[in-house]
């Protein structure tokens, strides 16, 4: 996406989580951390505990997608952006949580559009009670999370260059989608 | 010696319910239970806590409806404070609670329950999802979400867009409404009822084919207990409570929320880590009754509003007389419910006093023992707090709407598998009639749970001799 296709464009950031399970809080406190620094013009951040079905709606009225969100399967503090594509088979059982992959296969198969997606997460290594409190390691992670959102939603930055390994990243091609891994 | 004690797992378990049928000599049902295995304990760890931080504490009870616990709670706080809270503050309140029905009654029919309702009990279980309803019915999958979207926006314009808002406030709310966003508000209404309207007129011509499940999935003689309005209609924040017999004989009327323990009594199960609540009179378990939608419309003489009313009306037409004994029909209350909700808020939302700046009443605790009762969508929600003189809680008694109706739902699942099963071959239409017939309770497990598609459960099949002799699992 080159600089004139991004300006005009509308992003949304998800910063999701539980706020009272250590570090899966990090998506949200993210969120808040983008929201306190203000955003551009265009881009809305917004947090929730678990994602639901409503926020389909939400989706499909922005063109590039950011979620934000704690994860396990990796060294702790573990820094990682990869695109996300529609993924039906990712369906939850549970009313509770639903998998950004399957709201995207929700957005595919009702509206036939899909806006650009991508997952940013950080690997936590507590997820015992504690409310809005991080582990150190898991604070640390902040910081370069927030640099790939400003990446994501900087208009100079384009979607080519950003599926690209660069200075301090590296591919983690596990998902068959372009991840990497600060 | 010391002791470890190990609490394993601790996360991801809400929603993994267990049932356990238990067979006779000759393949016959002799017993059904439903057993709720995960454990949450916030009457326990918030003792000790100042009474203003409850209602934060309490909203983390559940990730999907935390306004009926915020609302519960801040009217127990209000009890402890002995104000009453300026009439706009208490109109803000209302509806903040009716959105989050709408959006809550949305997920449970248009996401939880539509793909048996739409694709039936017996289809195939691959495509018997939320995928499969967008397939089938492309337009009613998009009004579910966009109805959920009008609930959860109205929820954020008034609680704001952080997780667990705290605008309800001990003594009222934060924050008076402004002409911005209540013209927002009622921008979004009008759609939302078209929606509705046009939902329960689909759903009506489904009913019919619904004759067998109607018949089988928690029919059942009991009591209903709800709020009602001192007029009797129905009432989702405050009000008096009702109780009425199968036969519709109303047993008791007008008490006051503050007076529940006279008629509810808690038993336990050691089956299970939800608690059995009955009438206290009829004694356990004979007192069993149910709450919720069901429970709310069998209760009252009217909704008060113009097409709920006639919702309403079509809606005792489903049984000759008497209240709705078919817990099936939790389906059909909820969308008339999600009808009245969006028509009060807009009523509501009208009134010249709502945007009064006189929205909280201030004072310090005045009495040591504290009631907030609401209807959550659910059904009656209960926060009972005791504190000392500095405030700090010293005891907390919390009755969810889904342990209302734990009797219900254990006499549901047997009567389901008295029809449905067979014996000695578990199918897995049988396996999703038993999911089908909790799914009508829309049961929030400790508030944490509601199923998608196939909840995690798993069934067993036991001989007399208690051994079990199959096993059917899922999730």
């Amino acid at each position: 996406m080159d600089h004139a296709r991004m300006e005009g464009r509308k992003v949304l950031i998800i910063g999701y989580g539980s706020p009272i399970r250590g570090d899966d809080a990090i998506g949200p406190l993210v969120a808040d951390r983008l929201q306190a620094e203000g955003m551009p013009e265009g881009v809305e951040v917004i947090s929730r505990h678990i994602l639901t079905a409503e926020l389909v709606a939400d989706l499909v009225e922005h063109d590039r997608v950011v979620f934000l969100d704690a994860a396990v399967d990796g060294a702790p503090g573990e820094v990682r952006c990869r695109s996300l594509a529609p993924d039906a088979s990712a369906m939850s059982t549970m009313a509770h949580f639903l998998d950004p992959r399957e709201l995207l296969a929700w957005c595919e198969t009702l509206y036939d559009k899909v806006p650009e997606t991508f997952l940013v997460t950080a690997c936590g290594s507590s997820f015992d009670y504690s409310n809005y409190v991080l582990t150190p390691t898991a604070e640390a992670a902040i910081e370069p999370m927030l640099d790939w959102v400003r990446r994501l939603i900087d208009p100079n930055e384009c979607a080519s260059r950003l599926s690209q390994p660069t200075d301090g990243a590296a591919m983690h091609g596990e998902t068959g989608s372009p991840t990497m891994i600060l | 010696m010391s002791r470890t004690v190990v609490i394993e797992p601790v996360t991801r378990i809400e929603g993994h319910a267990r049932i356990t049928l238990q067979l006779g000599d000759a393949g016959e049902v002799e017993d059904a239970k439903f057993h709720l295995t995960q454990f949450r304990g916030f009457e326990k760890f918030c003792e000790g806590r100042p009474y203003r931080e409850m209602p934060a504490l309490t909203a983390r009870t559940c990730g999907i409806c935390p306004v009926s616990h915020v609302l519960a709670s801040n009217k127990a706080c209000d009890h402890l404070l002995s104000v009453s809270i300026p009439p706009t503050g208490e109109k803000l309140r209302r509806i903040i609670n009716l959105a989050q029905i709408t959006q809550s009654h949305a997920l449970s029919f248009f996401h939880l329950s539509s793909p048996d309702l739409l694709l039936g009990w017996d289809s195939d279980p691959v495509s018997r999802n939320i995928f499969g309803v967008m397939r089938q019915d492309p337009a009613l999958a998009k009004d579910g979400i966009r109805l959920r979207q009008i609930g959860q926006t109205i929820i954020e314009t008034l609680g704001g867009k952080k997780i667990h808002p705290t605008w309800v406030v001990p003594g009222g709310v934060s924050e008076p409404l402004t002409q911005e966003k209540r013209d927002a508000m009622l921008a979004l209404l009008p759609e939302g009822l078209d929606i509705a309207k046009r939902t329960y007129a689909f759903f009506k011509t489904l009913v019919p084919k619904f004759k067998d499940e109607a018949s089988h999935f928690g029919n059942q003689p009991t009591m209903f207990l709800s709020l009602v309005s001192p007029k009797g209609h129905l009432e989702h924040y405050d009000g008096l409570l009702r109780l009425k017999d199968a036969q519709g004989r109303i047993l008791e009327d007008m008490v006051p929320p503050h007076e529940y323990e006279r008629l509810i009594g808690e038993a336990v199960e050691d089956f299970s880590y939800m608690k059995f609540p009955y009438y206290k009179p009829q004694g356990y378990p004979k007192g069993i009754y149910r709450v919720g939608p069901l429970a709310r419309l069998n209760n009252v003489d009217a909704c008060g509003t113009p097409y709920a009313d006639v919702a309403l009306a079509e809606f005792h037409m489903l049984q000759e007389s008497g209240p709705i004994a078919s817990s099936f029909h939790y389906h059909y209350a909820r969308l008339v419910e999600i009808i009245y909700a969006l028509e009060m808020m807009e009523r509501l939302l009208k009134d010249p006093t709502i945007l009064d700046a006189r929205v909280r009443a201030r004072a310090r605790s005045n009495r040591y023992e504290g009631i907030g009762v609401a209807e959550a969508p659910r059904g009656l929600l209960m926060h009972h707090y005791r504190i000392d003189d500095e405030g700090l809680i010293t005891w907390v008694n919390l009755i969810i709407a889904t342990g209302h109706n734990n009797l219900a739902m254990n006499q549901s699942i047997r009567q389901v598998a008295d029809a449905y099963v067979d014996g000695n071959n578990l199918q897995e239409g049988m396996l999703n009639r038993v999911e089908a017939v909790i799914r009508c309770f829309d049961p929030c497990l400790s508030c944490a749970s509601h199923a998608f598609g196939e909840m995690p459960i798993a069934i067993e099949l036991k001989d007399a001799t208690g051994r079990v002799v199959d096993t059917l699992r899922r999730g």
